[in-house]
């Protein structure tokens, strides 16, 4: 009597075809691509190491239709969420869908483009570079989303442009009669010499549950500048999960800020590919979660080339039950000599029930190297505590503002005003506790 | 200096110092793994019923099992059904003295420089010499018995102490822990055992001597060590083994047991055979090392230097059970050629107030790959727990590899984890600066690794940190510069 056990994939949650409906012979193309990966790749178990210590029950114990079956509450007005450096450049997808009302892109350099991917289907950077650097071994989602999204964000900047105001990707979730997934897509090309801030947010309106899988990919030539930063505030009953990554040329530079705060589940893979030698790049992350989040980072800073210079903060707080994890890979490939690379990632265990997983990982194949990594599970000092209570803070209070004081590290990297305002008030929401 | 790298430079050329046999007769057994073999072996050693059952049992758990894979190395699988699973020479010889001992062994002792003659004045170290499977010779076992001390093979335990051996064998190792384990509790040839009577500070360091000596032999090495209340020991283990092409696996299990305010010591000096420049030969050294600290304030230290072996696969581990214990591992691991090591630590913090230290030091060189896999884990109860690791790698050329994969897991949040580690070259700037002071570029090199690797030899005993001095240099001459 042998069984065959019929192994899960992406297909077993989602209820119904996956059905994209793109003009564009390019996204067409990934679509198909995609739904091919999809049915061939296994859905992660807990004996793949890469997903040893997450619990993927959030997606595992429901199945998600596509956003148009769900029946879903209108947008409404979302106004406070725009930012005020970005009015005139922003994008807003709902759902993964993209909203050309609440857009607004007039305020760009000539020949910039920001907008919709759909309309810029036959452009030779979305011809050349879509998917083609997305590529997760053995990976469910990524095809997932390469299978199912018909609108995508597109940003493409000449040679020698630089966009001042930050480009706001808002991609926005709402309430919704059943479960649905959402793909949300961002491809960004940057020409030699091009300079542009991206703010890329994920924000649940309400506090459903649905499946949130974006990619995005950066492509940067040579010397070009990229200033990424990811909010996640998806509903806290939602899954998100993600697939940023970047290939950069030589003296590029591309600095990528994650901050974690909502969603149930959250996992997010981040990679920087280096392309050439002489780069500089930055994976940092802040991950405050509470109740029964669960947050899982696993990052890839692939250094290939000679003179790359790298950096990576990961903070994490964590309450109540919640649980994080995090695996920062640092690979050095065997020419790739004088690569100086860092990488921090500290946690702060504030629960009794909380728990902690942590692996940093250096693979280095080149002698000529600094690379370093640190690693740290530890709780407020109760000396520090002890001196805000002499100074007449109360013991609550003392504590809040030493868990304010370890994220607003992360929070000052963003560069543009207003987001970090927006974060610090996160930051005040989830450390103050009643 | 200069007379040490004088000494260096003699033994430059001498591939491999102790690749050597020695011809003794052997009373052969069939190849192979079955229940009967196994049976067999345990009738040839006259073991009793309850012996015979474990082995079985553990046979029958490991025909089961999966040979793991998750090792970051590669390497061909030993062929279980082409080994012998024992050997020892055809008669056990009764001796009081040395000259007693069957010539030819003596002189292979002579060659592998065990000062087994000297030893009463030189060092007060009993040397318990495993030759292959059975142990040939103890000595020093009279003063050892005036302390109370139990220091025999443990194929005497099994005879003389069997209450102790049901008590603590494969209670801190299962059978079932892993294929190598179970393989071993099936088929170990031999080992020590070493037993610490109450509140006894052991009067001298122990030490075993383990070689590697019939072709095809997979050596399967038991060692317990069990520490009651209060005493304390130190036990030194090191390895030497003749060049032969073909594999040859050892796959040894070791238990330490720490009780109430008990201290053991464990120390490794491991240069076994690691193949020649293309990756041919070796041996695999895959054992299974774990320690518990059972009891309150008790401590076990692990240390190794690691310079041998085609394929290295050991974690010797602490289990932090009992509160306010301490574990502590301090390791090298140098792999030169094509060798392939993945070894590190396991701390499990259970009590309260456990603390762990890791001081990790990894050089590689010529087309080797060293990793460092470890985990630390703070268990829910483990109040007040501290975990300091660093681990360093250094890499020597341009073929080579250091990996660090290092798992760090807390659920207490009054307990705190810290870890760091580092990949770097010699640096030029500290090589010239030697060089500017009249040292030259050898010595230097030299003189900057052991510095690197200080912090970790410093913790052998004073015998083994000379040896192991000279063994990194011997090892690395020829590849930097």
């Amino acid at each position: 009597m042998s069984e065959v056990i019929q192994k899960e994939t992406m297909l077993s949650f989602i209820d119904g075809e996956i059905n994209s409906n793109a003009d564009s012979v390019a996204i067409r193309a990934i679509n198909v691509r995609g739904k091919e990966a999809l049915e061939n790749t296994p859905f992660p178990t807990r004996k793949d190491e890469e997903w040893r210590f997450i619990d993927l029950n959030t997606i595992k114990k429901n199945s998600f239709t596509a956003v148009s079956e769900a029946n879903a509450v209108d947008v409404g007005d979302i106004s406070n969420h725009y930012l005020p450096e970005a009015l005139n450049t922003r994008l807003v997808f709902v759902n993964g869908i993209y909203n050309e009302e609440l857009s607004s892109i007039s305020d760009l350099p000539n020949h910039v483009i920001v907008g919709n991917m759909s309309e810029y289907g036959d452009h030779d950077a979305v011809k050349e570079h879509l998917g083609t650097i997305t590529n997760y071994e053995d990976d469910a989602f990524a095809p997932f989303n390469d299978a199912a999204f018909e609108d995508a964000a597109f940003i493409y900047l000449p040679e020698e442009t630089s966009v001042e105001a930050p480009i706001h990707i808002l991609n926005v979730f709402t309430d919704a009669d059943k479960a649905f997934y959402a793909t949300p897509r961002l491809l960004f090309v940057g020409e030699m010499y091009s300079k542009a801030t991206i703010i890329e947010e994920h924000i649940g309106l309400a506090n459903n549950l649905y499946l949130n899988v974006p990619v995005t990919e950066f492509r940067l030539f040579a010397g070009a500048h990229v200033h990424h930063a990811r909010i996640q505030r998806d509903s806290k009953s939602a899954a998100h999960v993600s697939r940023p990554i970047a290939m950069i040329d030589r003296n590029a530079e591309y600095h990528s800020y994650t901050i974690c705060l909502g969603a149930k589940l959250f996992r997010n893979d981040p990679r920087v590919i280096q392309n050439a030698a002489e780069v500089d790049f930055t994976v940092d992350g802040l991950v405050l979660i509470d109740g029964d989040q669960i947050a899982d980072t696993h990052s890839i800073m692939d250094h290939r080339f000679p003179h790359g210079k790298s950096h990576q903060l990961h903070k994490v707080v964590v309450n109540d039950n919640a649980h994080s994890i995090f695996n920062g890979k640092i690979f050095v490939a065997k020419d790739a000599q004088k690569i100086d690379s860092f990488q921090e990632n500290r946690n702060l265990l504030l629960s009794e029930n909380g728990k902690v997983n942590t692996k940093p990982q250096l693979e280095i194949f080149a002698d000529d190297v600094l690379c370093s990594h640190g690693a740290t599970i530890g709780h407020l000092n109760d000396e520090e505590v002890f001196y805000l209570h002499s100074r007449g803070l109360t013991e609550q209070k003392s504590r809040e503002l030493l868990v304010y004081a370890f994220a607003l590290e992360s929070v000052e990297s963003m560069e543009v005003e207003s987001v970090e305002k927006l974060l610090l008030e996160e930051v005040i929401k989830y450390t103050t506790r009643d | 200096m200069s007379e040490e790298v004088k000494a260096l430079e003699s033994m430059i050329g001498e591939e491999y110092k102790y690749g050597f046999t020695t011809d003794v007769e052997y009373e052969e057994f069939p190849k192979g793994i079955s229940e009967e073999i196994v049976r067999e072996l345990s009738k040839r050693k006259n073991e009793p019923e309850w012996m015979t059952d474990f082995r079985v049992k553990a046979y029958h758990a490991w025909k089961e099992m999966e040979e793991p894979n998750w090792f970051n190395a590669t390497y061909t699988k030993p062929d279980y059904e082409n080994m012998l699973y024992y050997s020892a020479p055809k008669k056990k010889p009764q001796l009081d003295s040395m000259d007693d001992v069957d010539p030819n062994i003596r002189e292979t002792y002579e060659k592998l420089g065990i000062p087994l003659e000297e030893q009463k004045m030189l060092a007060g170290v009993a040397v318990d010499a495993v030759f292959d499977s059975v142990s040939v010779f103890t000595s020093f076992k009279e003063k050892l018995a005036e302390a109370g001390v139990i220091f025999c093979s443990m194929s005497e335990a099994i005879q003389d102490h069997p209450e102790l051996i049901k008590k603590y064998m494969a209670s801190v190792v299962p059978v079932r822990d892993n294929y190598f384990s179970a393989l071993n509790s099936a088929v170990f040839s031999d080992g020590s055992f070493c037993y610490i009577p109450k509140n006894t500070k052991c009067p001298m360091e122990l030490s075993t001597y383990f070689r590697i000596n019939n072709m095809n032999s997979g050596q399967f090495e038991r060692t317990l060590i069990v520490a009651e209340e209060g005493s304390s020991v130190s036990y030194l283990e090191g390895c030497t083994a003749p060049m032969y092409d073909e594999n040859q696996l050892h796959a040894a299990v070791v238990e330490l047991v720490a009780l109430d305010n008990a201290d053991i010591k464990y120390s490794t000096i491991q240069n076994w055979y690691s193949g020649d420049e293309n990756g041919k030969g070796g041996i695999y050294n895959f054992v299974t090392k774990r320690g518990i600290c059972k009891g309150k304030n008790s401590k076990i230290s692990w240390t190794q230097l690691e310079t041998g072996s085609a394929v290295t696969l050991k974690y010797p581990s602490v289990i932090l059970q009992g509160d306010n214990s301490i574990g502590e591992f301090y390791s090298v691991a140098v792999t030169t050629k094509m060798q392939q090591a993945d070894t590190g630590t396991k701390m499990i913090h259970l009590g309260k107030n456990t603390k762990s230290t890791i001081i990790s030091k990894g050089i590689s060189a010529g087309r080797s790959q060293n990793s460092y896999r470890g985990e630390v884990k703070i268990g829910k109860k483990a109040h007040g727990s501290k975990n300091y690791s660093v681990c360093d790698s250094m890499l020597i050329g341009q073929e080579c590899g250091a990996h660090t994969f290092p798992y760090i897991s807390s659920e207490n949040p009054s307990s705190s984890v810290e870890h760091e580690a580092t990949t770097s070259r010699v640096g030029e700037e500290q090589i010239f600066y030697l060089m500017q002071r009249g040292i030259s570029e050898q010595d230097a090199i030299s003189m900057i690794i052991n510095g690197f690797v200080k912090d970790v030899l410093k913790e052998l005993p004073l015998e083994f940190a000379v040896e192991a001095n000279k063994l990194l240099d011997v090892k690395l001459e020829g590849s930097v510069g």
